[in-house]
């Protein structure tokens, strides 16, 4: 049923998201129909409010859209229970927030293989090596988050959703809170994590250069994709940006 | 600033409910105590009051012998009545004579067990000075007719004609006649009463008849017209020495105070001293609450700090804070003592105490003392939370800083260990002080070694909670690995959190050391002495209330050897009353050894008395030392002391022979009659001839050695019960805390929270995290609540050894580890809504919180 050529790794399909009811009522997503091939990074841009964290919190399954369909692989979200989507969650996605990414009581090395700690997995030793040497944490591991900078902590949250080899990952502003430098590291990290391992990650930002780092640019405005940039520049994502009116 | 506390407070609801219930809690078993005392102390007057309401003078010897309620008196002349009678203004006067009579009721067994008063008495004929009226049938008028209450008629369905038994303690057949109310109830709460005529009381209850009839008090009534006072002095002039007339007013007020005095007093004590317990813990608990949620606020603070707030508002609006939950608290804990108050009597009532029943009566007094306690404690338990909140510098709001120290000062740490080793020390010295000083020094001890843990608390959480939490990470894995974090996370949270379930599992554990260590001394002193092979006991509390006949008709059965009854009763001894035993010198030493360290029991003269060897080292007597004694009866001797004994468990420390006790004494009663069989003879089969032949006699307990050493220390067992009872609250209490801390510290971890779900963290691991840390927690307080009872224990029985010459430490281990056990589940409770609540939050909210 797929025409692309590449499978989706997560597809929506007049996914409408409505917060509240009658008067209060926000359409955070307008008929969204979207898909995200696999083994690209894909990178998400918009004004606030434009509803970027909402389609990707209905497409990680921690939302669920008020009508239309999600789908993560083949499998469609809307139909799963709380513990099949959370079980769904733990294999299936890895997520980079903007802060908050680590429990404050376990060590970077923990972190890192939390959710296989959660679903009572032995790490595969070498892949945990592997993820661990791609974002330089070796000699830190031991370290409590508290004990970590700013771009040290972000880099443990990219290990940790590198480290099921998930479908697909959700970097939500995951460079929101850095400085330049430490950015440009981290978006490093995610480009090579595509190219080298195929892995499929899509990414909220505001930051047109970082923007500039992903296969193509999606551009939502009130709650609708109002188009689209393959092989994007920064300049070409200003431009567009300035179109839309942010 | 005064909106701003009370918008606080709304906002912070939900919050405040934990806090809201300790105190509630706390506050309504101090006014359920004292609502008890109250309502028991206004329904002994009314039944005082409603017994004398007739009576305008009473006439009895002015000397009593023994103390308690009802003191005993020396009888008077049954004939000094009609001296009285013929006073001028004299309307009526007659002997009162009252004593034990147990009626058997239609299913053979003894109205009323062991619990409530059995009474017989004269049936006064004059109606006025009877408190009793009859609401079916006559009066008795031989002596083998009764009059009978009507909740005994109906507890043993006795009908007007019937023929019953009474046990006086010798069974009587009598006919019942008469059925009667007390003040317009079934009687004088739930005591029973069989009422003679005058002869059958003499015959009965006296045991003599004629001139030599003695009774407890002459009650007498007025002409129209003559005052109390009046018709008191009128009748003192005709009275010989040593007899006392006095107004009836005078004489309630006596009976009143008498049971205010003694009974009542001592039962508000005890309620009092473990609503303290539940409040101490209840501080301890909120006082945990308040600074967790005063540190949560910290930004909140540094705000108006930064706008302006002094320090002194800061404090002011925690301060007000405080006394606007102590309020609220304290008026619904007013509200819930009353619920309270009546599960208090039922408690009693259940374990056999009857109390007298009525409608609830909460003095002014009562009222005050319980709000004022809740204030007290919730203002106590916020002033340091307090003073730190107003501590917070202004530019914390910026930088968002915790106001709350995570670990202990090195300051901390030096002054609990010495805190607790001085006390442990103390306790150990305090042993070996001389007697009269051990309890103190213990004491004292035990309060410093008490304050030393707690002080230590936080110093050793963070391993401690790391210890136990291993093993939960080893077996439970990731929720496991994540609970034992977070309880280590903040020590001082955690050991605060912890300190008021071990404060109440100290408690616990302390009575059940104590309880364990009286029982083994008992078991052991009741097992070194008694050397008969079955006992009949008559059971319950009191003297007993076997009749002397048993002892000879079980003497005449075939395989007995020995029979021989043991009775006990109150005796002036040397100025003190004491308790005494009495037996026969020549067949005791059959049944019950005494282990005599000097003179012989058997060799026991009627002019003689055997003392213990812990009295009379204590008092300094020895062999040949003479005793004034006074009598039940008030005849007045000197005794010599002829034996000293070192088993004092079966019969205290004074043993009297049977001959002397009683001749002076009215109804002669056995509490315990033990049977030495002859070699050879079936256990079982005498033991059935026993129980068949005591039958008649109230069907009293029949135990083969074994059973009876084993039942010695069933008292003990059920004051435990009911001490367990009354720490119940306390636990609750402590076990509320630990789930307040647990939901304070879910609020604060939302986004943690938020963050486990998204990465893959289901609802049932969540809800598995929450509880860990919770078993974690509640696992930390009860084996530092164990290990400190456990100690303090060991001190108070050592104590109590070199004090009192009983208590032999044991350490009961199938109770301790149920306590660890129920200890852990409690924890499993405690999580319960918290985790409900963590597992509905919906992840998104978490994660969006910023
Ligand atoms: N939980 C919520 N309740 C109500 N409205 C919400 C909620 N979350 C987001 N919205 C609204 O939905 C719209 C899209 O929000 P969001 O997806 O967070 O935007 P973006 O991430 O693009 O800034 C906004 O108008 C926002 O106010
Ligand atoms: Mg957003």
């Amino acid at each position: 049923m797929q025409t692309t050529l590449t499978k989706a790794a997560a597809r929506a399909i007049n996914a409408t998201k409505i917060y509240g009811s009658a008067e209060t009522a926000v359409r955070a997503l307008d008929e969204v129909s979207v898909g995200f091939p696999q083994g690209q990074f894909t990178a998400i841009m918009g004004p606030s409010g434009s509803g970027k964290s909402t389609l990707m919190h209905c497409l990680a399954g921690l939302d669920q859209v008020s009508s239309g369909e999600v789908f993560l692989g083949d499998v469609e979200l809307g139909s799963l229970s709380d513990t099949e989507l959370t079980l769904l969650r733990r294999e299936q996605v890895g997520f980079i927030f903007q802060s908050f990414n680590l429990l404050p009581t376990l060590s970077a090395a923990e972190n890192i293989s939390l959710p296989l700690l959660l679903a009572g997995k032995r790490p595969d030793r070498d892949w945990l090596d592997t993820v661990i040497a791609e974002v330089r944490l070796g000699d830190r591991l031991a370290h409590k988050p508290s004990e970590l900078s700013g771009g040290q902590q972000q880099r443990v949250a990219v290990a940790r959703a590198l480290v099921t080899r998930p479908q697909i990952i959700f970097a939500d502003e995951p460079t929101g809170n850095l400085d330049s430098r430490s950015s440009a590291e981290l978006l490093g990290f995610l480009r090579r994590a595509v190219t080298s391992f195929g892995q499929t990650i899509v990414m909220v930002t505001h930051d047109p250069g970082a923007a500039a780092a992903a296969d193509s640019v999606l551009f939502l405005s009130d709650g609708r994709i109002v188009g689209e940039l393959r092989e994007p520049t920064a300049e070409a994502i200003l431009d567009r940006l300035k179109a839309i009116g942010e | 600033m005064l909106t701003v506390t009370f918008k606080g407070l709304w906002a912070h609801k939900r919050r405040l409910v934990g806090m809201l219930m300790a105190v509630v809690l706390g506050v309504g078993f101090l006014a359920g105590a004292l609502a008890l005392g109250d309502t028991l102390s206004s329904n002994f007057d009314k039944l005082f009051a409603s017994a004398n309401a007739g009576t305008d003078a009473v006439v009895r010897s002015a000397t009593t012998v023994g103390t308690g309620v009802g003191a005993q008196r020396p009888a008077v002349d049954v004939s000094l009545a009609a001296t009285i009678r013929a006073v001028p203004g004299v309307a009526a006067a007659e002997p009162s004579i009252t004593g034990f009579g147990e009626i058997i009721g239609s299913d053979g067994a003894a109205i009323g067990g062991n619990g409530p008063p059995r009474l017989a008495s004269y049936w006064l004929p004059d109606p006025v000075l009877n408190p009793y009226k009859l609401a079916q049938g006559r009066a008795p008028a031989t002596p083998d007719e009764i009059v009978v209450n009507r909740g005994a008629a109906t507890a043993g369905k006795l009908r007007l004609g019937q023929t019953v038994t009474v046990l006086m303690p010798t069974p009587v057949r009598v006919r019942i006649v008469g059925i009667a109310t007390f003040a317009g109830t079934d009687g004088l709460g739930t005591a029973t009463l069989a009422a003679f005529n005058l002869a059958g009381a003499e015959r009965n209850i006296l045991g003599i008849t004629g001139d030599a009839a003695q009774a407890s008090s002459i009650v007498v009534r007025a002409q129209p017209g003559v005052s109390q006072a009046e018709l008191t002095s009128r009748i003192q002039r005709v009275l010989p020495a040593n007899v006392d007339a006095l107004t009836g007013v005078a004489a309630t007020q006596q009976a009143v105070s008498d049971v205010s005095g003694t009974f009542l007093t001592a039962l508000r004590t005890v309620l009092v001293v473990f609503a303290g317990i539940a409040l101490l813990v209840a501080t301890l608990s909120i006082a945990n609450t308040f600074a967790i949620l005063v540190a949560q606020r910290s930004r909140e603070s540094a705000l108006l700090r930064a706008l302006g707030g002094t320090r002194r508002q800061l404090l002011g609006s925690v301060v007000v804070e405080a006394l606007c939950i102590g309020a609220l608290a304290s008026g619904l804990g007013l509200l819930a003592g009353l619920g309270i108050a009546g599960l208090l009597k039922g408690l009693f009532d259940s374990f056999g105490f009857a109390l007298p029943a009525g409608g609830l009566v909460v003095s002014g007094t009562s009222i005050v003392v319980s709000v004022l306690a809740g204030m007290v404690v919730t203002l106590g338990a916020g002033l340091l939370p307090a003073l730190r909140a107003s501590r917070i510098p202004p530019l914390a709001a910026f930088r968002g800083a915790a106001a709350e120290p995570a670990r202990p000062s090195l300051l901390h740490a030096i002054v609990g260990g010495v805190l607790a080793s001085g006390g442990v020390a103390l306790v150990v010295a305090g042993i070996q002080a001389p007697t009269s000083q051990v309890l103190s020094v213990v004491g004292i001890g035990a309060l410093l070694t008490t304050v030393g843990v707690v002080a230590l608390g936080p110093v050793v959480a963070k391993f401690v909670t790391g210890f136990i939490g291993r093993p939960l990470a080893a077996w439970r894995g990731t929720p496991g690995l994540l609970a034992r974090g977070n309880a280590m996370r903040s020590p001082r949270r955690s050991a605060a959190a912890a300190t008021a379930l071990m404060v109440g599992v100290a408690i616990v554990t302390l009575f059940t050391v104590y309880a364990a260590s009286l029982k083994t001394a008992s078991d052991n002193g009741v097992k070194g002495s008694f050397n008969g092979d079955i006992a009949i006991t008559s059971g319950g509390f009191g003297p007993g209330t076997l009749s002397p006949e048993l002892a000879t008709a079980i003497g005449g059965l075939p395989g007995v050897r020995t029979a021989t009854g043991i009775s006990a009763g109150e005796a002036l001894i040397a100025g003190k009353a004491q308790q005494v035993s009495s037996v026969d010198p020549v067949h005791i030493g059959a049944v019950l050894d005494l282990h005599p360290a000097a003179g012989s029991i058997a060799a026991l003269s009627d002019s003689q008395i055997a003392v213990s060897q812990h009295e009379a080292s204590n008092r300094g007597w020895q062999l040949g030392t003479a005793l004034p004694a006074t009598m039940p009866d008030g005849a007045r001797m000197q005794l010599s002391i002829g034996a000293i004994y070192t088993s004092r468990d079966l019969t205290g420390d004074y043993v009297v022979p049977l001959a002397l006790w009683g001749a002076h004494n009215r109804q002669g009663v056995n509490s315990a009659v033990f049977v030495k069989l002859a070699p050879g003879t079936d256990l079982a089969a005498a033991k059935a001839a026993v129980t068949t032949a005591s039958t008649p006699y109230g069907q009293p307990t029949v135990n083969d050695r074994a059973a009876f050493i084993a039942a010695a220390g069933q008292g003990v067992n059920l004051v435990l019960g009911i001490v367990y009872v009354l720490l119940a609250l306390a636990i609750l209490i402590a076990v509320l805390g630990i789930a307040n801390t647990l939901s304070l510290a879910i609020h604060e971890r939302t986004r943690e929270v938020g963050l486990l779900r998204a990465v893959g963290q289901t609802r049932r691991q969540l809800r598995s995290m929450i509880r860990l840390e919770s078993v974690i927690l509640s696992v930390f307080s009860v084996v530092g609540g164990l290990t400190l009872g456990t100690f303090l224990g060991w001190g108070l029985s050592q104590a109590t050894n070199v004090a009192q010459g009983f208590a032999t430490f044991t350490l009961p281990v199938t109770r301790i580890a149920l306590i660890l056990v129920l200890g852990a589940l409690a924890g499993i409770l405690a999580a319960v809504r918290p985790a409900r609540r963590a597992a509905r939050m919906p992840v998104l909210t978490a994660v969006a919180t910023e």
